[in-house]
């Protein structure tokens, strides 16, 4: 036996179970520590390093105009893009593949030999390149479906539509206001993948779909709009104006039912046109309204009882306050008048006068009332509030011309917003551009109404203005917005535009106006921005554009026209009725004709007896319809190659929809097979005379019925 | 020699727990080989076939070790010390090389580690040496047993497989220890060694003298787990992977077959050196504590054997044998949850691989084999 005891070798092997579990302890230690206290960090480490999520977008919303015709949509694009690690051989994958998708050979190999999991190598493929990438079917490279924003109209109401970016996202204007409706919420697909990157066929997988984004109704009427859009360009480039806009809204109820702007641009091909042309200054921009104002301040004045229609004024071409004298805009002034004549003269001394009867405080009382100074609330970014001088620098000429417009500065949609309260028996309203939103189902999940902000002149203040601004428009300096058939009201504007302090030789023209007068349907307005042409007066050239509009809405409305027979009542035609045939009649006589049948003369050319009529005798029209009458073979020539008309798009709609726009332009059409209207001839955009025929054929969705 | 009442004296908790621990070691085996059939070429029962085998044989060899008395005639000895020193020597010569380490030599039907059959042939010739040597009051006494281990340790360090060295410098003070050399004696051997080589090694970082025998990355390989983050793709990738594979289990696992990081690929050496990191990412805390639990049983009832064995030579080959497991399991453990230096040390019954199965079955029928006569036997 050896020289250690028992007992020693009992102590030592104590020593070393003492050692043994002073070791396990510390594993145990140390695997608690792991396992449970960091265990939540490196499970994600580990997920981390073997799942990839590829992100699948939700289907951006849909936008959609009154009667739920598209005006943003979305749709799956074809995207080519790489998985790098799996790209056997970049440089040979990249010769292949640059000359199918017309892009440069080492820029694709750089982004074939990206040390990343993941690279686009193109979006918005077209579906030829799409084909032929799956044909050669290289290694690493594929494709896959995106949703892709597309504005099937074009530029359509593009400024209020806005523009989305490339990741599904709202950059400007509705797209940006609803923003998180439309976006929706992104899906995902986990894969999981080995430590080389390659993916594992049968490994775990997670998917998480997206919900799609939800759907806007606009209170934007598609056709409303195009007929807004058609005006305005119309009167901008006849007038060689900066830009334009015109707002139309409904006055009952404060939806916009059309808001347009020019110069335009494509949403869909943003980036190829000026910043300038996006921007919907209807809403975001200021300007001075010079006489359209002075409504609020004759509202004003009858709502305090200062004034009625039939006060007497004296203008003798200017108005003295304190010591300046302000001009009125007709040299030597409009002389003895009433006030409903002061108002279709647009005379500013008049409204001078009144502000100063007013004062300061009680003019702004109504100013702020009507919604100036603050936003309007409508569901649009980047609203302007407008500008009202500070209180304390209000002298009395400040005042005197604010009286009149001058000095002061508005949005479009404040001015619109503060007439509609006129139509509407004195309640301003909350202008919105949104009906109702609704989810992927279709559920409506919110809709928004009617919202009074407040009542701002009694119901009676606001038949009595309506009487005066319709008079403005039969008798006075808006006359040329009158349409037969339609009575409108109204009250045009030309404001000097200020530039550095003080006003130069820019003008700004504008017409405010409803229809009817009696029964409002549309409230609107046009403001054309430095015309150049041969005039400048907003009673020249924005009234007639705004005439334009009213008679074109208002017939697609559906609002029959009223004819003032010479007893002075109005009759109502029911039915469709044959044009009379009114050749080598004199002018008299076939205009009499013309109006007891219910249609329109509109006498073209010098001359005694009619030459020419168009539409011909016999044909069949909807009571209102202009009946062009020629006195000379040249007029109606010229008169052809001025009224040439712009083609409607009228992709998408039903065969009685197509009949009402078109007809209602004065062309004919031409149906092919049944449904939704798929194609037309002549394309949307096109001008062609009145009465031009337009093919459209229509055809039915797979699985959609009736 | 052979009494029946030796099946009687079996330590069966020791048995149970090596039984419980080869099973688990099997699924273990099979759980990380069965997928990846870049490793196994598509059979996915190829590994836990070749394992079954070992283990047959293991618990073959251990069954005919427990039956013969373990004292054997001095000539078998050095018999065992000649056999082992030659087999060392072999595989410098026609050793296979893997991971920058030659220590297979390779049979056709079958390769082997002679380094792991070292391991149980030294402890068995130094007990044997240790047995015999009456007195350690000189410090210098300490100094012949360890010129007994010297060749095999060269040799190994050659290869260089430097965990196993590692293992024969750990039992080398167990077994002197429990032979009667002195605690203050080994203590200032150990830190008079640590001092030195720690000296050497930040002389040779700072001044590049003396030179050391390990290249750097072998260096960095060793220092990474103190600071894996600091090269999560080179040096450190190991340790990292194994970490996130034991706390990515979390407290109750993912389940059987539910391991990830070893079967994408992204731990190495899942079925070998790490699959402890593997069998904690399946069966999380919960089961790495039941392996901790079984591990302690059976060095529990190690420790009865070297405090019970009937004389000296039985409970130095006990100590020896322990602290081999012992050192083996902390070792092994401690490098896949980032405490330890990362070395080629198998997990004893677990770690997929013939050699360290075999010696470790056999080395537990020796175990057994002293236990089972621990006492003389009463008529």
């Amino acid at each position: 036996m050896g020289s250690i005891s028992q007992r020693t070798t009992r102590v030592r092997t104590a020593w070393l179970l003492l050692i043994v579990l002073g070791l396990l302890g510390v594993l145990s230690g140390r695997l608690f520590y792991l396992q449970v206290i960091k265990s939540g960090k490196l499970l994600k480490d580990a997920e981390d390093q073997r799942l990839r999520e590829v992100p699948i977008e939700a289907k951006r919303g849909w936008i959609l105009d009154r009667n739920k015709r598209p005006l943003a949509l979305s749709y799956d694009a074809d995207c080519i893009y790489a998985q790098p690690p799996q790209v056997k051989d970049p440089k040979a994958t990249a010769e292949k593949l640059a000359p199918l998708l017309g892009m440069d050979r080492e820029k694709l190999e750089k982004l074939l030999a990206k040390k990343t999991a993941f690279v686009w190598i193109k979006r918005k493929a077209t579906e030829e390149e799409a084909q032929k990438v799956r044909q050669v079917a290289l290694p690493g490279v594929e494709v896959v479906q995106k949703a892709q924003r597309f504005y099937p109209h074009g530029d359509l109401a593009a400024h209020v539509l806005g523009i989305s970016g490339i990741d599904n996202r709202g950059l400007e204007g509705l797209e940006l206001q609803y923003d998180s409706c439309l976006r929706g919420v992104p899906g995902s697909e986990q894969a999981e993948f080995d430590s080389r990157g390659l993916p594992i066929p049968m490994g775990e997988k997670r998917y998480i779909p997206p919900q799609d984004g939800m759907t806007l109704v606009l209170t934007i009427d598609e056709y409303i709009q195009h007929i807004a859009e058609r005006e305005l360009e119309r009167a901008v480039r006849e007038n060689g104006a900066l830009r334009g806009c015109l707002v139309l809204m409904d006055p009952m109820n404060g939806e916009i039912l059309a808001m347009a702007n020019y110069p335009k641009f494509d949403p869909n091909h943003y980036n190829q046109f000026p910043v300038g042309h996006r921007k919907n200054w209807a809403v975001t921009d200021t300007y001075e309204p010079g006489s359209t104002f002075k409504v609020v301040t004759a509202a004003a004045s009858l709502e305090e009882g200062i004034v009625d229609k039939d006060t007497r004024f004296h203008d003798p071409g200017f108005i003295l306050v304190d010591d300046r004298r302000l001009r009125c805009w007709r040299p030597g002034g409009h002389g003895d008048q009433t006030f409903v004549e002061a108002t279709e003269n647009s005379c500013n001394p008049v409204f001078a006068k009144l502000a100063l009867r007013l004062g300061k405080d009680t003019l702004y009382k109504y100013i702020r009332a009507f919604g100036f100074g603050e936003t309007t609330g409508v569901d649009f970014p980047g609203e302007a509030k407008g500008i009202l001088q500070a209180s304390e620098r209000i002298k009395n000429v400040e005042l005197a011309t604010t009286g009149f417009g001058q000095g002061i500065s508005v949005t479009p949609i404040q001015l619109v917003t503060a007439f509609s309260a006129i139509a509407n028996g004195g309640y301003l309203l909350e202008p919105h551009l949104v009906k109702e939103i609704r989810d992927n189902q279709g559920r409506v999940v919110k809709a928004f109404g009617r919202k009074v902000k407040r009542q701002v002149i009694s119901e009676q203040t606001a038949k009595e203005l309506t009487l005066i601004l319709r008079s403005v428009v039969e008798n006075g300096s808006g006359n040329r917005a009158d349409v037969q058939g339609y009575r409108v009201a109204g009250k045009t504007g030309t404001a000097q535009k200020a530039s550095q302090g003080n006003y130069g030789q820019g003008r700004i023209a504008s017409f405010i106006g409803f229809a009817p007068a009696d029964k409002p349907r549309i409230a609107g307005l046009i403001v054309l921005d430095e015309p150049t042409g041969s005039s400048r007066y907003g009673g020249v050239i924005a009234a007639p554009a705004f005439g334009e509009v009213v008679r074109d809405v208002l017939r697609y409305l559906g609002e029959p026209p009223k004819f003032e027979l010479e007893s002075g009542e109005t009759q109502v035609p029911e039915a469709l009725q044959e044009a009379p045939n009114l050749l080598h009649l004199s002018r008299e006589e076939a205009s009499k004709r013309l109006k007891q049948a219910g249609l329109v003369p509109r006498l073209i050319g010098e001359g005694p007896t009619v030459v020419d009529q168009q539409p011909r005798g016999g044909a069949l029209l909807a009571p209102g319809t202009t009946v062009l009458l020629y006195f000379d073979q040249n007029a109606k020539y010229n008169n052809y190659r001025d009224s040439l008309l712009v083609v409607p798009d009228v992709i998408g709609l039903t065969p009685e929809q197509v009949r009402k726009v078109l007809t209602g332009l004065e062309l004919e059409l031409v149906p092919e097979g049944e449904g939704r209207a798929v194609g037309q001839e002549p394309k949307a955009g096109s001008k062609v005379a009145p009465g031009t025929r337009v093919r459209v054929r229509f055809a039915r969705a797979a699985g959609e019925d009736g | 020699m052979w009494d029946r009442r030796f099946l009687r004296n079996i330590d069966y908790y020791m048995l149970f727990s090596v039984l419980g621990l080869v099973m688990i070691g099997l699924i273990m085996v099979y759980s990380a080989t069965r997928a990846n059939t870049a490793l196994n070429g598509g059979d996915s029962f190829l590994f836990l076939k070749k394992q079954l085998l070992s283990v047959v044989i293991g618990l073959i060899g251990m069954a005919v070790i427990f039956f013969l008395d373990y004292r054997l005639p001095d000539a078998a000895y050095h018999v065992l010390y000649g056999f082992n020193f030659f087999m060392l020597l072999l595989v410098l010569f026609v050793g296979s090389e893997a991971n920058g380490a030659k220590s297979w030599i390779n049979l056709g039907f079958m390769s082997f580690q002679p380094a792991e059959f070292a391991k149980l042939l030294v402890i068995l010739t130094l007990s044997k040496y240790l047995a015999e040597k009456e007195s350690f009051s000189s410090i210098l006494d300490l100094i012949p047993p360890f010129i007994h281990i010297l060749p095999s340790l060269v040799l190994i360090l050659l290869q260089p497989d430097f965990g196993t060295a590692l293992v024969f410098i750990f039992f080398f003070f167990a077994m002197v220890y429990m032979a009667g050399a002195k605690g203050r004696h080994l203590l200032l051997v150990i830190f008079t060694g640590i001092t030195v080589i720690a000296l050497i090694f930040v002389c040779n970082h700072y001044f590049g003298f003396p030179s050391v025998p390990l290249k750097d990355y072998q260096i960095k390989r060793l220092t990474s787990f103190i600071n894996p983050d600091a090269d999560p793709r080179g040096a450190g990738y190991n340790v990292r992977q194994a970490i996130i594979a034991v706390g990515s289990g979390r407290f109750f696992g993912k389940g059987l077959f539910q391991n990830t990081q070893g079967r994408l690929g992204f731990l190495p050496e899942f079925h070998t050196d790490f699959i402890f990191a593997v069998f904690c990412e399946e069966w999380g805390f919960l089961g790495a504590f039941v392996l901790l639990m079984l591990y302690l049983l059976f060095i529990w009832r190690s420790l009865k054997v070297v405090q019970q064995a009937k004389e000296r030579h039985g409970s130095l080959i006990a100590t020896g044998i322990m602290t081999m497991f012992l050192f083996h399991i902390f070792e092994n453990i401690g490098m896949n949850i980032g405490i330890m230096p990362i070395t080629g040390i198998p997990l004893p019954f677990i770690s997929s691989g013939g050699s360290s199965m075999m010696t470790s079955l056999f080395a537990v029928g020796y175990l057994e084999n002293i236990w089972a006569r621990r006492q003389k036997i009463l008529f």
